[in-house]
């Protein structure tokens, strides 16, 4: 299984700022398409690759040429699978506006901003984290090998 | 209204992260020193990457979706590779989490120290730091060569 190339580490920071901001706006306004915009975001992070992510766009164009390069790389599968599981929840966000649970909305929009913000303010990747919690609820399929 | 309930939550939720943050901060890398109580039988994986005595293992718990992982990594192996009598594996439960669930692991990266037989000395959650480390293993380990100049011969 290959998640694709190494990355920029700072790349996934800046979009834990930007996707802080957004969901913070999301929340204070509860203006559903702006959540919506961030799930596809999300989506395309998980399931189109990092390359075409949005905010990584954003970063390569906009932040990388004015810092100085760095040989840092970061594996791309924890990514990944993070924004996968930010993907739930602004997914679950929106459908909650959208369908006046807005309660829902709310719950789910502030669940991924915590773990955003703590991906920008302490470069902890709750994401990652919830892999072995996720994985404990879920049956014993398939042990390879 | 709504926007007025989404501004307590946003603050909430700030202050919620900016706790949780600054405590996984402070927890990260500390040492909990584990019981002598024998041990309730390792996963097999565990079992097998074990070095054999007298040296002291550190098995490291990854999964393929951990940043911080690779950094222990190169922390604990580099540490391995210059202290005498350590042992570093890292083992990768993406697809067996089973085997972390055995052994009382939530997050990864832990870093469990066994002995040959496989009794727990310590255990470490987050990235360890590396000469904090080695002081809470130093009497655990082999007792090395001679302090003082690297001892010639012997």
């Amino acid at each position: 299984m290959s998640a694709g190339p190494a990355v920029d580490p700072r790349g996934p920071r800046f979009a834990a700022v930007v996707t802080t901001v957004v969901l913070a706006v999301v929340l204070v306004t509860g203006w559903w398409p702006l959540l919506a915009a961030q799930t596809v975001v999300f989506a395309i992070g998980a399931f189109a690759g990092l390359r075409l992510a949005p905010y990584s766009v954003l970063y390569r164009v906009l932040v990388a040429p004015r810092l100085k390069p760095t040989s840092e790389r970061e594996d791309a599968a924890p990514l990944r699978f993070a924004q996968a599981v930010g993907f739930v929840f602004a997914l679950v966000g929106t459908i909650g506006y959208v369908s006046g649970v807005t309660a829902l909305g709310i719950v789910a929009t502030a669940f991924a901003l915590f773990a955003a913000f703590l991906n920008a303010a302490f470069d902890f990747c709750l994401g990652c984290e919830m892999y072995l919690l996720v994985r404990r609820f879920t049956p014993r399929t398939e042990q390879a090998s | 209204m709504t926007g007025s309930t989404g501004l307590w939550v946003l603050a909430g939720t700030l202050v919620a992260g900016l706790v949780v943050g600054v405590l996984l901060h402070l927890r990260n890398g500390r040492i909990r020193t584990t019981d002598d109580s024998a041990p309730a039988g390792l996963p097999e994986p565990v079992a097998a990457a074990l070095a054999p005595a007298p040296a002291v293992t550190l098995v490291q718990i990854s999964t393929t979706f951990c940043a911080p992982c690779r950094h222990t990594r190169a922390i604990l192996s580099h540490l391995a590779e210059r202290t005498e009598g350590l042992a570093h594996v890292d083992l990768d439960v993406t697809d067996r989490p089973h085997v972390a669930q055995d052994l009382g692991v939530l997050r990864t990266p832990t870093t469990l120290a066994l002995t040959s037989s496989g009794r727990e000395l310590l255990r470490v959650s987050g990235v360890p730091k590396a000469q904090e480390l080695l002081s809470a293993l130093e009497p655990h380990l082999v007792p090395r060569v001679e302090r003082g100049s690297h001892s010639q011969g012997g």
